[in-house]
This record gives structure tokens, C-alpha cells and sequence, in this order.
């Protein structure tokens, strides 16, 4: 009993942040903790990954590009445009960078169906874009549905043939975020990760266990009501809502303990149904999101 | 009752999982796999203790509703606690179904949701991975031995802990 070994290092949520910054203003102080270039692309989506990312907190958006990267290229948040904007995507080209691509790459007629700019006074396509950029990048980050399973895009009966970012660029090793959107946590936490200590540990679908291990369902604050088969009948109910198609059982991400909105709430806390936006697959898979004719009998009202 | 029926499904799929969880200790010589393994076992019995002491009052109760002059010296023996009927992956009940019939049991206006694989039939009325008795697209009251094939093959454990209602003929 005397061969217990006591934490070296105070255990508590405070003391645990206070090493972790004194950590990362160590690194950059003495170099090990480089400002990387973060090219951020974004293809054939709707930029709800971007407008997510901007409601951050804790890092927030403004410590992102003020003290984690150089953002070398966005096209929703540069204030160059036109050629200049492009000629600064080509010349990311020449350095080391982080590539974040948000959105599916549209194959359709080699890509036309998604033009991010011109070059020279010819189209650039996104998927000339992210093979040219995909390749050259020291990591990768597929962030949101519609670029790590083609999401949304590539829903039915997807015009535009829409693929994950995976698809056309097959060998390169990639971190895959999930969400629809994504959180700003998930994505920040990702790429601090990446510059602190290299890429962080994966699932087999390439996502981060440290965001993306746990089922919803398994830390649901209404799983009790589960358990004892106590369902709700409509949204707004306070019980289980699985029986209204709730895609927490089968959605693996922290949404329950971490929330939205700088960590308020999450759509079962605001008696809404999961509808698996991290799931793959989505929105397809995870179709239909509510159901009131169900398992249960209607009763006329 | 079928509040009854239903603790019984979940201690039923309880001890299907810990059988599995024992299986695969047994199999593997990761430590790590190991400790998760056995943390699911003890949190598995757990549970069942749990529900073993909730069917107990249940059957105290509805004992004593029946029969109020003798509640102490009969012992709740009612059929959910059964050992017996422990584990509804052994023994396929004899109700066969068509696949018109199954088509019939499509979880839409209250009736229950079963779906066939490998030519059984199972109840995923109640499973959390069937939320609206729709699964990643399919809807319930169909054949899925193809789909499940293709997406969980060597999951065989999935069938285990599924109730079985029938058989497709």
C-alpha cells in the first residue's frame, strides 16, 4: 500500500491549462513551436465551415491567425480578390503549408461545376486546386461533411458528382473533421495539435479520437431516459428522442460535454433530435431527420 | 408488461455482450483492448444488477397486487426473470414470416420493427442504432443479409444481442 505514486503535478482543470500554456509559450519562445502557413481552401460547399470557425472561443479566431498560423489564402476572409487573391494561392506553393480544405470537389465536366477563380485568364477548378495543393501540403485537414465524405454536396441526386477530398487525392494521409458544420474546437484543437506535437491520434476513418471517440448516445444527458424506454412524443419534449429519429446512437462526437455557441448548448439540450451531421454519410444516411409515425402508437388527437 | 419485456431485452443484450467481451479478452493480447474489455464487463454487471433489482420489484409489486394475503412467503417467479429464457439468440421462435409479411412490420403507426438477416428475423423495435426504425437509410420490415454483408461483416456479435422474432421463409 505504500508503493503509491502520487501525480508529480497538481491534477486540477486549472493546473492542467497553466502547463499547457506555459508549455506552448515555451515551444515559441525557444523555436520548437514554429507559426506555420495555413492555406485554407474552400470548394464546392456552402461556407458554413468558415462562419463556424469565426464563432470560436477560447482560442478564437482572431489567436488563430494572430499567434497559431500565417492564413495565407481564404477566400471568404482576404482582402485580396480577383488574380491577386489566386497569384497568392500559387505562391503558398513555394513554402512549407497547412492545407484545410472545406467543401466536396465537384468532378463533374473536370470540374467546372466549381470554379474558385482565374489564373492567367483561365478558370482555376477546385479540383485542380485541391490536387495541385493536396500534394504539396505538409498536412491535411478535410473539414466538414461535404469535404470528408462529400456531405451535403454529394447528397442525392448530386449534380455536380461531388466526392470527399479522399477521392482525388487517394494516397496522401489526411485528417478527417466531420460536422456539419464543424466545431470550432474541433478544428482549432486539430490544428494547435498538429503545430504543438504533430498530428494527433486517429480512428481507422482518420478522425481525431481526442473530439470524435465517444458516441453522443453514450454520454447523452438523456440516456437515463432511454433506458427506462421513456420516449418523447414531439420536439420540445424533455425525454429521450429517439424515437423522433435521434442519430446520437450511431454519431460519435463530444457535443453533449463540449457544446455550441462558446460551449452553451447543443440541439438535444434545446429538445431538438441529433440528426448525425458528423456521422458519414450525411445527410443521406442519417435521413429522415424527424419521424413522428413511428414504433409508437398514435393516438387521434 | 412491456416494460417487462423490455428490461428483459436489455439484460438479455447485457449478457450477450459480456459473453463477447469474455470471447475477445480470450482472443486478444492487447493490454489496452483488455482494460476496456473488462471495464465494459464490470459496467455490463453492473447494470445488470441494476435491472435484476428492478424486475424484482416489479414482480414484488404485481405479486401484492394479486395477492395480498400471502406477499412474503411467495417468491417472485414471474417469466421475465427467468433463466431459462436468458438468451433469445439460442432458440429461434417458430413464427415465420414472408417477406410480405415482414414488409408488414415497417416501425410506422405503433407497429414494431423487424428486420431479416441470414433468413431470422429480428426486433430492432427498441435498438439505439434504429432510431425511427430507420438504420443509415434502410427502413425497417425488409431483407438486409446483403447490406449487412457488406457493412458489418464479421460483426456476427450484432445478430447475437439482437432479439429474434422469426423465421423468413
Amino acid at each position: 500500500m505504500e508503493n503509491y505514486i502520487l501525480p508529480p503535478e497538481p491534477l486540477t482543470n486549472e493546473a492542467i491549462a497553466a502547463r499547457l500554456t506555459t508549455g506552448a509559450r515555451n515551444g515559441l519562445a525557444n523555436g520548437s513551436v514554429k507559426k506555420k502557413n495555413l492555406v485554407y481552401l474552400e470548394l464546392n460547399g456552402c461556407s458554413g465551415n468558415i462562419i463556424s470557425l469565426l464563432n470560436g472561443a477560447n482560442p478564437d479566431f482572431e489567436y488563430m491567425i494572430g499567434s497559431m498560423v500565417n492564413l495565407v489564402y481564404s477566400n471568404s476572409l482576404m482582402a485580396a480578390e480577383g488574380e491577386k487573391a489566386i497569384e497568392r494561392l500559387m505562391n503558398a506553393l513555394d513554402e512549407d503549408y497547412i492545407l484545410a480544405v472545406e467543401g466536396a470537389v465537384a468532378l463533374r465536366d473536370k470540374g467546372l461545376y466549381n470554379i474558385i477563380g482565374t489564373w492567367k485568364g483561365k478558370p482555376l477548378t477546385g479540383l485542380e486546386a485541391a490536387k495541385m495543393l493536396g500534394e504539396k501540403a505538409s498536412h491535411i485537414l478535410a473539414v466538414g461533411a461535404c469535404a470528408t465524405h462529400g456531405g451535403v454536396s454529394a447528397a442525392r441526386p448530386n449534380p455536380s458528382q461531388s466526392v470527399g477530398l479522399q477521392d482525388v487525392l487517394p494516397d496522401k494521409n489526411m485528417i478527417k473533421l466531420p460536422g456539419c458544420p464543424v466545431h470550432p474546437d474541433w478544428f482549432l484543437g486539430t490544428l494547435a495539435h498538429i503545430l504543438l506535437y504533430g498530428d494527433p491520434d486517429t480512428d481507422n476513418l482518420g478522425r481525431p479520437l481526442m473530439f470524435y471517440s465517444t458516441l453522443i448516445h453514450d454520454r447523452c444527458p438523456r440516456r437515463p431516459f432511454f433506458d427506462r424506454g421513456i420516449f418523447a412524443e414531439k420536439l420540445g419534449d424533455k425525454t429521450c428522442l429517439f424515437k423522433l429519429g435521434c442519430r446520437g446512437p450511431v454519431t460519435r462526437t463530444d457535443c453533449p460535454t463540449r457544446q455550441w455557441n462558446g460551449h452553451v448548448n447543443w440541439p438535444i439540450g434545446d429538445d431538438t433530435p441529433c440528426i448525425g451531421c458528423a456521422q458519414f454519410g450525411f445527410p443521406d444516411a442519417m435521413a429522415p431527420f424527424i419521424s413522428y409515425d413511428t414504433t409508437r402508437v398514435v393516438k387521434d388527437e | 408488461m412491456q416494460n417487462i419485456r423490455m428490461l428483459q431485452q436489455q439484460v438479455n443484450s447485457l449478457i450477450n455482450q459480456a459473453r463477447h467481451d469474455i470471447y475477445s479478452i480470450s482472443a486478444t493480447s492487447d493490454p489496452t483492448a483488455k482494460q476496456v474489455k473488462l471495464q465494459r464487463i464490470w459496467d455490463a454487471l453492473t447494470s445488470i444488477q441494476f435491472l435484476n433489482d428492478l424486475l424484482a420489484a416489479h414482480a414484488a409489486s404485481s405479486i401484492s397486487a394479486a395477492n395480498d394475503r400471502q406477499p412474503l412467503n411467495t417468491m417472485p417467479v414471474g417469466q421475465p426473470i427467468s433463466p431459462t429464457s436468458a438468451n433469445p439468440a439460442v432458440a429461434v421462435p417458430n413464427q415465420t414470416f414472408t417477406i410480405q409479411d415482414l414488409a408488414n412490420y415497417d416501425g410506422k403507426n405503433g407497429r414494431p420493427a423487424y428486420v431479416a438477416v441470414g433468413g431470422v428475423v429480428y426486433d430492432v423495435t427498441n435498438n439505439r442504432a434504429w432510431a425511427a426504425a430507420t438504420h443509415f437509410g434502410l427502413v425497417s420490415g425488409r431483407d438486409y443479409t446483403q447490406e449487412f454483408a457488406s457493412c458489418h461483416a464479421g460483426q456476427q456479435s450484432i445478430l447475437a444481442t439482437l432479439p429474434v422474432v422469426g423465421r423468413l421463409v
